[in-house]
């Protein structure tokens, strides 16, 4: 018992410490369990290959160039996706939720295209632009675009109405209402939105390049298939999750709570 | 320093649950001078908000005329500050920044602009917490926060919803002393809503009491100033004001 508790406490302040170690020592359990039932030789090593031939993978498709260019290319695509689904989606969204005609005509329409998933647009999309970057933008920008217009929405709703007609009867314009009211209300819910919209898109990007990629980590695990290598497909899996976590839990998580939290306008 | 007017103003609107049309507000007329501080006391259903609002411009009226010096007022404007029962402080705004606001928005320069606040958050003795976010402040320094914005503002007319109902009854009784300092030095011309009799006689000079969308009686308050609440508990004037207020605002 009393080992137990001084491991814990000696867990406690290494994580106080170094807090990124505490995202580490989960998955240490996770990489034993790989490891032990690729060494057990349960299957074929080219069926289920284990840690240290993914490892071995990796370096190799990063000394070739391979993996820094297709990384390149996912994230420069998510990237050009995520800025245009922002740029489109943040002002539809304040428009819908500031102007009653605006949501009464918008909102049915918006309802029925986000029931249409990203990828089951991809049969018309190569119809009408081929195998292309286009028809990769166009799914992104898509996919992006409802969590950011939604969130949107529901961020300027939540703006008390008292802030506006304080702003007003300070002497502020609507538009400098639009600017110093409803924005800033709205923003941890736009956030919000861009976080969920990312979290999908990514998602939604792999899928296309499976389907459609001349590059990137989803043609990399495609075309891996074709070879047969379990290696490459597992290394993509890898990186898929790890590049989320970074962009997650280092960029978007730390956005979300330096305005929602700082304001009061999010607890805990 | 203008004259506030209303002259015969009602409100009626239709509600949709009801499915009928439901009059807020008959009939009130009200002169209000510059300087004066007017408690507007009623239960609740009244309509003192309800006018309110309508001073402020948050509302359109339906019928009479709303005269700020003569001329008629429609939509929210500077010149009539509010103070509001839930603060409405900006919350990504520091408390120096949302004192600031309206002169920012009068397109005062940012170190004038903090000047003025600085002056009016020492008036309210809230000097210490101008860069700190309203939502690290109390409910009591948040309305202090609240009352100084308007004021910095240097508006016509202040109207105050409610301001201190939300707030703990020793804090409250604290903000009521300190707003009677504060008009003794600044004058500024007041409209205060409440549905708190002892409140509305221990603030004004004048106390309308409303009932049912009308005024029912004004009642002028000539208790010597400045007005502390331990010596105003045991002043008899205060208790017979009070108690004849209370009494129509029970009857109404």
């Amino acid at each position: 018992m009393n080992v137990l508790l001084q491991i814990w406490a000696g867990y406690a302040r290494l994580t106080r410490r170094w807090p990124g170690i505490a995202a580490i020592i989960p998955f240490i359990p996770v990489l034993a369990l790989w490891t032990a039932v690729s060494e057990a030789g349960l299957f074929p090593r080219a069926f289920f290959p284990g840690p240290a031939d993914v490892i071995r993978a990796f370096f190799t498709l990063t000394y070739k160039g391979i993996l820094p260019d297709y990384l390149q290319d996912s994230l420069i695509r998510l990237a050009t996706g995520a800025a245009v689904g922002m740029a489109l989606g943040i002002p539809l969204g304040i428009l819908i939720g500031t102007s009653r005609w605006a949501h009464r005509i918008c909102w049915p329409v918006l309802l029925f295209f986000q029931a249409i998933g990203d990828i089951a647009w991809l049969p018309i999309l190569l119809i009408w632009f081929g195998f292309g970057l286009t028809t990769m933008t166009f799914v992104i920008v898509y996919t992006v675009l409802f969590p950011v217009v939604l969130n949107t929405v529901l961020g300027v709703e939540s703006v008390p109405r008292d802030l506006s007609r304080a702003a007003l009867s300070l002497g502020a314009s609507r538009a400098r209402v639009l600017w110093e009211v409803t924005l800033p209300g709205a923003l941890p819910n736009i956030i919000t939105g861009l976080r969920n919209g990312l979290g999908y898109g990514w998602r939604a990007l792999i899928a296309v390049e499976m389907i459609v990629g001349t590059s990137g980590i989803g043609f990399m695990m495609f075309d891996a298939r074709r070879a047969g290598s379990t290696v490459e497909i597992i290394l993509g899996m890898i990186i898929l999750g790890l590049l989320w976590y970074i962009v997650d839990a280092w960029i978007l998580a730390p956005l979300e709570r330096a305005t929602g939290q700082r304001w009061g306008l999010v607890t805990s | 320093m203008k004259t506030l007017s209303l002259r015969n103003l009602g409100k009626t609107y239709f509600d949709p649950y009801a499915g009928a049309h439901v009059t807020a507000v008959h009939d009130v007329s009200l002169d209000v001078e510059p300087g004066e501080f007017i408690s507007v006391v009623g239960p609740s259903g009244c309509g003192k908000t309800t006018i309110l609002n309508m001073i402020a411009g948050f509302i359109p009226y339906s019928k009479g005329d709303i005269l700020l010096d003569g001329k008629p007022v429609h939509g929210p404007g500077p010149e009539r500050g509010v103070v509001f029962q839930s603060f409405a402080l900006f919350p990504w705004k520091t408390v120096l920044d949302n004192v600031g606001f309206g002169p920012k928005m009068r397109g005062v320069p940012k170190a004038e602009r903090d000047r003025i606040a600085h002056e009016y958050l020492a008036l309210a003795g809230l000097s210490h917490a101008a860069h700190r976010y309203p939502n690290e402040l109390s409910g009591g320094m948040q309305q202090r926060v609240g009352v100084v914005r308007a004021l910095a503002n240097n508006p016509d007319v202040l109207l105050m919803d409610e301001p201190f109902a939300s707030v703990d009854a020793q804090t409250r009784m604290t903000l009521q002393e300190e707003l009677t300092r504060i008009w003794q030095e600044r004058k500024p011309t007041v409209i205060f809503i409440t549905h708190d009799v002892s409140e509305a006689v221990f603030l004004a000079n004048r106390v309308v009491v409303l009932s049912k969308g009308r005024v029912l009686d004004e009642i002028a308050v000539d208790l010597p100033r400045p007005r502390i609440w331990d010596d105003l508990v045991r002043d008899d004037e205060f208790k017979q004001l009070s108690a004849r207020v209370l009494q129509m605002v029970r009857a109404a």
